[in-house]
């Protein structure tokens, strides 16, 4: 079933706000990684301003479902879309990359509305797997005996991070405790660090992988909202194993001119930066 | 002599893995936060506990070490209390960035359990026996790392940990160690314990080095050399006045470990000594090297940590004063 026009346009509208506000905090930081916090933007504009349950004005409730970004570098479009959902004021953008500044280079759980601290990539998952086990513990059970979570924990990872062991350490505890309230979205925008998947690592086929851990698994694309609501909601409804949504994306999505660049570590110049706004507008 | 709060003679060997297990069955049993992570490893009695009454409490990973210690921090964010349990060497060596990023960095609540630690683990060889963890760990901030030296104050650190909210690691050897202190002996994180006084010389040990170190402590008495016995129990935060006072008194260290005295209680003695109040300090220790397949014996003897070992470094630390 088609979602409302009314919240897609909302969503996009979101997603467009945070882009923009990433460009503003990369230019004050005058560093940052605009091909990923982009690529990801979308999905975690429907995630944080609709799918999820959750609070701004009470950060801690035990109840809120939870965002890992285990390629926490990505953070700028993190940061946007909390200050966005009134988390803090926009005003803590100015302190993006600052020396005593909240928002450091990547995620860190001082920020209110962070839930993982990353850098060292490969390893939210596991974090979003030990969360989701916390759900479950003490959780009324259903009919079947299954425990009733009290909250969802979604994971975002990167391509080029799945390199990690460790990600597929996750992937094979969460099928053997039938974690089903663990919801992992890949965003595969085919560029990794220093260079495009296919160089560098090329871990075709991706949607065999998973499946072949007998995953609950999806392929969208993951600059469709429609798509990405619908995979969302699909995932709640499969019970007995943990999800991953394939979600095809593009780098730096957003801005035609940056686009399948791999823009990955960098400064915005007034160029970039007029470019940027035109497209965002 | 005079040895406080030691037993006389000293009481029943056990393993410092079965003396933990029994303090944290009575925790599991009171702290429904406490959540047992394995990575492949032996239940013990509050897994066993665990497994038959809650077993949403209890988990094992698999050989993923790395998944094991951030899984635990996850639950931690959860609001839970892990405690992991793993082979010192795997969670050191191989999650080393897993406790520091994903425990230590956000200041979590997880204890991790150093199964199997220090040089003296038997038979293994030195790809098990794990000498470096000491000077690792305690390079973290944020972290608390205690080293029981038998099973009563295995008991009270695995209490005090459980206790302490942040993130913290628990020296556990291999061997059956000898009873060594009663049970009303005081304990407090970060308070090293005075087991013999005396003015001639300190020795200051750590772990299941205690009792050899109590031993070359009498041999030393028998001679006329007064050494005063420190159980450095606690690695990080270290008791800075007790090795302070050690060395204004005293004037002669011995450290005694079974770990790498690169970085290890020798590096972290030799770096306050030095900079409060020099004195001599030998470091009785393992020099540099990998271990070997052998017995307890054989492996004290071969690194030159026997209590005879300690007693000579005492008699030419205290005749260079």
């Amino acid at each position: 079933m088609a979602h409302d026009a009314k919240l897609i346009q909302k969503l996009a509208e979101k997603a467009k706000i945070l882009r923009r506000d990433a460009v503003e905090m990369i230019r004050a930081g005058e560093l940052g990684w605009i091909g990923g916090s982009f690529s990801q933007a979308d999905i975690i504009a429907a995630l944080m301003f609709h799918h999820m349950k959750h609070d701004p004005k009470n950060p801690d409730l035990e109840s809120r479902d939870r965002l890992i970004v285990s390629k926490a570098h990505c953070c700028e479009t993190v940061y946007a879309a909390l200050g966005e959902a009134g988390y803090f004021s926009k005003e803590l953008y100015k302190s993006y990359g600052q020396m005593g500044g909240t928002l450091q280079a990547h995620t860190e759980r001082i920020v209110p509305g962070v839930e993982y601290s990353g850098g060292s990539l490969g390893q939210g998952l596991s974090f979003a797997f030990g969360e989701a086990l916390a759900a479950r513990i003490d959780a009324p059970k259903d009919s079947s005996g299954r425990p009733t979570p009290r909250y969802r924990v979604y994971c975002i990872i990167g391509d080029g991070e799945s390199n990690e062991g460790q990600i597929w350490e996750a992937v094979m505890a969460a099928l053997h405790y039938k974690v089903d309230n663990l919801i992992a979205i890949l965003d595969h925008n085919k560029f990794q660090s220093s260079g495009t998947i296919e160089e560098r690592m090329n871990m075709m086929p991706w949607v065999d992988k998973w499946k072949a851990f007998a995953w609950d698994t999806v392929e969208i694309d993951g600059h469709d909202f429609e798509a990405i609501l619908t995979a969302l909601e699909n995932a709640d409804k499969v019970k007995g194993k943990p999800h991953i949504i394939i979600a095809h994306t593009t780098k730096c999505k957003g801005v035609p001119s940056f686009e399948h660049k791999n823009l990955h570590f960098c400064n915005i110049s007034d160029e970039m930066y007029a470019e940027a706004m035109e497209a965002l507008k | 002599m005079k040895r406080n709060y030691v037993l006389e003679p000293l009481g029943e060997m056990k393993a410092m893995y079965q003396a933990y297990h029994e303090e944290m069955l009575e925790l599991a049993k009171k702290n429904g936060k406490i959540v047992l992570l394995y990575g492949d490893f032996p239940r013990g009695a509050a897994g066993e506990f665990l497994q038959k009454e809650h077993p949403d409490r209890i988990y094992d990973v698999g050989i993923a070490e790395a998944n094991l210690i951030t899984t635990a921090a996850g639950l931690a964010g959860g609001g839970y209390l892990p405690f992991t349990h793993c082979h010192s060497i795997f969670a050191v060596g191989r999650a080393y960035n897993q406790i520091r990023q994903n425990v230590a960095f956000d200041k979590l609540n997880v204890k991790i359990m150093l199964c199997n630690s220090g040089m003296l683990w038997p038979f293994m060889g030195g790809s098990h026996q794990m000498i470096e963890e000491i000077a690792a760990l305690r390079a973290i901030p944020n972290m608390v790392l205690v080293s029981p030296g038998d099973p009563v104050s295995t008991k009270k650190m695995t209490r005090a940990i459980a206790e302490h909210v942040g993130p913290a690691a628990l020296r556990i050897s291999n061997p059956a160690v000898p009873t060594v202190y009663r049970d009303d002996f005081p304990f407090a994180l970060g308070k090293a314990v005075t087991v013999t006084d005396g003015s001639d010389a300190t020795i200051i040990s750590t772990g299941m080095m205690l009792s050899d170190a109590l031993e070359a402590a009498e041999t030393l008495a028998k001679e006329g050399i007064k050494v005063r016995l420190l159980d450095m129990h606690t690695i990080k935060p270290i008791d800075e006045e007790a090795i302070t006072k050690a060395a204004k008194e005293t004037g002669a260290i011995v450290t005694v470990e079974d770990s790498s005295i690169i970085g290890g209680l020798g590096g972290a003695v030799a770096e306050i000594v030095s900079e409060n109040s020099p004195a001599l300090v030998n470091r009785v220790g393992i020099k540099d090297r990998f271990g070997q397949s052998a017995t307890l014996p054989e492996l004290k003897e071969e690194y030159e940590i026997s209590a005879r070992y300690i007693a000579q470094a005492v008699r030419e630390t205290v005749k260079k004063k």
